[in-house]
């Protein structure tokens, strides 16, 4: 083991190149997986992040929010069903938005105050108590369109006070606006006044005590009729669309991923080759063949784990830099998985290493390194 | 009991029509502190006798005894354990780990061991200092000269105290008068410690070191 920490320290430029490449290709890694949890979370934040764990949609929306409609009578229903608490109407829709800043596209939720569907993470100012009041997604605030100020939402131009931010409530990749859905209501009929009854998107749901909300949500579906509910985990995985962006990104994780195992497996091999001689001399003085592959397997993982430590560094200081959209932060699970697979996976990569060290003939020292035996 | 001892060792490589026979018959016995040249041709078996002696090939037939190892029946595992307490080797070709210091390669001999770590470098700064190494126990072996690098192998060879030494060809890469400094450093160390050692070489000026010089042809022993 000590030879193969002082080889380390003996062939810095060699070492350091490699432990350098790794920590590029899985700082690449973290920052795609950073970025399209960042994404994702934009797409569906709101959903992600309001206080009903059960939301009921229209069947035939196919588990879609903005395609989804509940009719009149459908609530009471489903209020009437065992082990439902407390149900609201949530709806969402699209407007223009005009802000200090100018033009804005957002998304406006209604929601019940004080009943299941309003957004739990406040992290400036408070919730909406009366109609006109708003909560904004908190990445969405900037100048002349936060807390204190008040937009109007077109057409109509209705106004809405923002009284709040909400960490991570953004819905479609727009900055969004929760209101009570009586307010919300009332907009929605000023902006478009030949439009009929505003109906809920869908219902939110909150669970008797004790209750499992996946459960719940089956029971809801077969209890009533033209609906279908989600628990809040499945109707957020359910965004139209998230599933082709979760798809495409595990793509390229997983393309970055064998990037670096073949990388280190290749690296690995061609130094077993390399060093081929000095594993031979090393046999022949009676070095044991799964000490060699302990020595190699040690500069794997350290190669690997400084390499995650750079990754993770490189990452934190683009953090400091990053763009206000898709925010990049430093999440210690997914750095502390990224460089445990990274390490598992490099160690495969160097059986190739490893199978070419025991298969070397010690005897071959007296031979001068692979001539025939005199 | 001799440090060496083989009797009617035989050594055939293939099989068939394929067969070589690269040692035939082989009996010899090397004293404890005897300092033995074997010289022949090339594909004599000089090679695979030393390679039996030092537990890195095993006989097709016959008895081999290294101090008080009979290792003709040995396995994988005993020969390697045998080979990194009861042999020392100096190779032709391959010797010292080139990332290592002189002191670092006679180091990796007793740490192979399981030698404790203040002895072996007790050890290691008393053979550097004998074999004329003091000042250079730091320099990697690309730092130092071929007599210089044919030391330190002599060195490691030496770290473990072993009942005998094995030199293959070790002045082939060295002049004359080089090649016949490391002879008497090897006649000196071998002796002054009771030490067996088998030195192969195609020099025949420098058998005039050994106490005894066997010749092989075609696998059998010419006394």
């Amino acid at each position: 083991m000590s030879i193969a920490l002082t080889e380390i320290r003996r062939s810095p430029l060699r070492f350091g190149l490699l432990t350098a490449a790794v920590g590029l290709l899985l700082a690449l890694v973290l920052f795609l997986a950073t970025v399209g949890g960042a994404l994702l979370s934009r797409i569906t934040g709101a959903l992600e992040r309001q206080s009903a764990p059960v939301l009921v949609f229209a069947v035939e929306a196919r588990r879609n929010v903005q395609a989804s409609l509940i009719a009149p009578g459908v609530a009471e229903r489903v209020a009437a069903v065992p082990g439902v608490a407390a149900v609201a109407p949530w709806v969402t829709r699209g407007f223009t938005l005009r802000t200090g800043a100018g033009l804005r596209d957002g998304t406006l939720i209604g929601y019940e105050p004080g009943g299941p569907g309003a957004p739990t993470d406040i992290v400036e100012g408070r919730l909406p108590r009366m109609n006109g009041e708003a909560v904004l997604s908190a990445l969405d605030a900037e100048a002349g369109f936060e807390v204190g100020s008040t937009v109007r939402v077109l057409p109509g131009g209705s106004p809405l006070e923002i009284v709040g931010l909400a960490e991570g409530a953004s819905f479609a990749v727009q900055p969004t606006l929760f209101t009570p859905y009586e307010g919300f209501t009332a907009i929605a009929r000023r902006a478009f006044p030949d439009a009929g009854p505003v109906l809920p998107s869908v219902l939110a749901v909150a669970p008797a005590p004790g209750e499992d909300p996946v459960a719940l949500a089956r029971r809801i579906t077969e209890a009533v009729p033209g609906v279908e509910a989600l628990d809040r985990q499945t109707a957020v995985a359910s965004v139209p669309g998230t599933d082709a962006i979760r798809s495409s990104l595990g793509l390229l994780l997983g393309l970055a991923f064998v990037v670096v195992v073949v990388v280190i497996g290749f690296f690995f091999l061609i130094f077993a080759v390399q060093k081929a001689d000095v594993f031979t001399l090393l046999l022949a003085m009676g070095t044991p063949a799964r000490s060699l592959v302990g020595g190699l397997a040690l500069q794997v993982v350290l190669v690997v784990g400084v390499g995650s430590l750079l990754a993770t560094g490189l990452l934190a200081a683009l953090a400091t830099t990053g763009d206000r959209a898709f925010p990049i932060s430093v999440d210690p699970g997914l750095a502390l998985g990224t460089g445990a697979t990274a390490v598992a996976l490099s160690l495969l990569a160097a059986l190739g290493a490893v199978r070419r060290i025991v298969r070397i003939d010690p005897a071959a020292a007296v031979r001068g390194g692979g001539g025939e035996l005199a | 009991m001799p440090a060496l001892m083989m009797d009617e060792v035989r050594k055939v490589y293939g099989s068939g029509e394929q067969a070589v026979v690269a040692l035939d018959g082989v009996s010899l016995e090397v004293g404890d502190d005897e300092l033995l040249a074997l010289v022949g041709p090339s594909g004599s078996g000089k090679t695979t006798l030393l390679s039996i002696a030092g537990g890195l090939l095993r006989p097709t037939d016959g008895a081999v005894q290294v101090g008080p190892h009979r290792i003709e029946s040995y396995g994988p595992r005993e020969l390697t354990r045998f080979r990194r307490t009861a042999v020392g080797f100096v190779f032709q070709g391959v010797n010292l780990v080139p990332f290592l210091t002189a002191r670092e390669n006679l180091l990796v001999a007793a740490e192979i061991a399981g030698v404790e770590r203040r002895r072996a470098r007790a050890r290691a700064e008393q053979l550097l200092g004998e074999l004329g190494l003091a000042g250079k126990e730091d320099r990697l072996p690309a730092r130092l000269s071929g007599g210089e690098r044919q030391r330190v192998a002599i060195g490691r060879a030496l770290m473990n105290e072993p009942a005998l030494v094995l030199f293959d060809e070790p002045t082939s890469s060295l002049d004359s008068r080089l090649g016949a400094q490391v002879m008497e450093l090897i006649r000196a160390e071998v002796k002054g410690r009771g030490t067996a050692a088998v030195v192969v070489t195609h020099d025949l000026p420098m058998t005039r070191y050994a106490d005894r010089v066997v010749e092989i042809h075609d696998g059998r022993l010419v006394t």
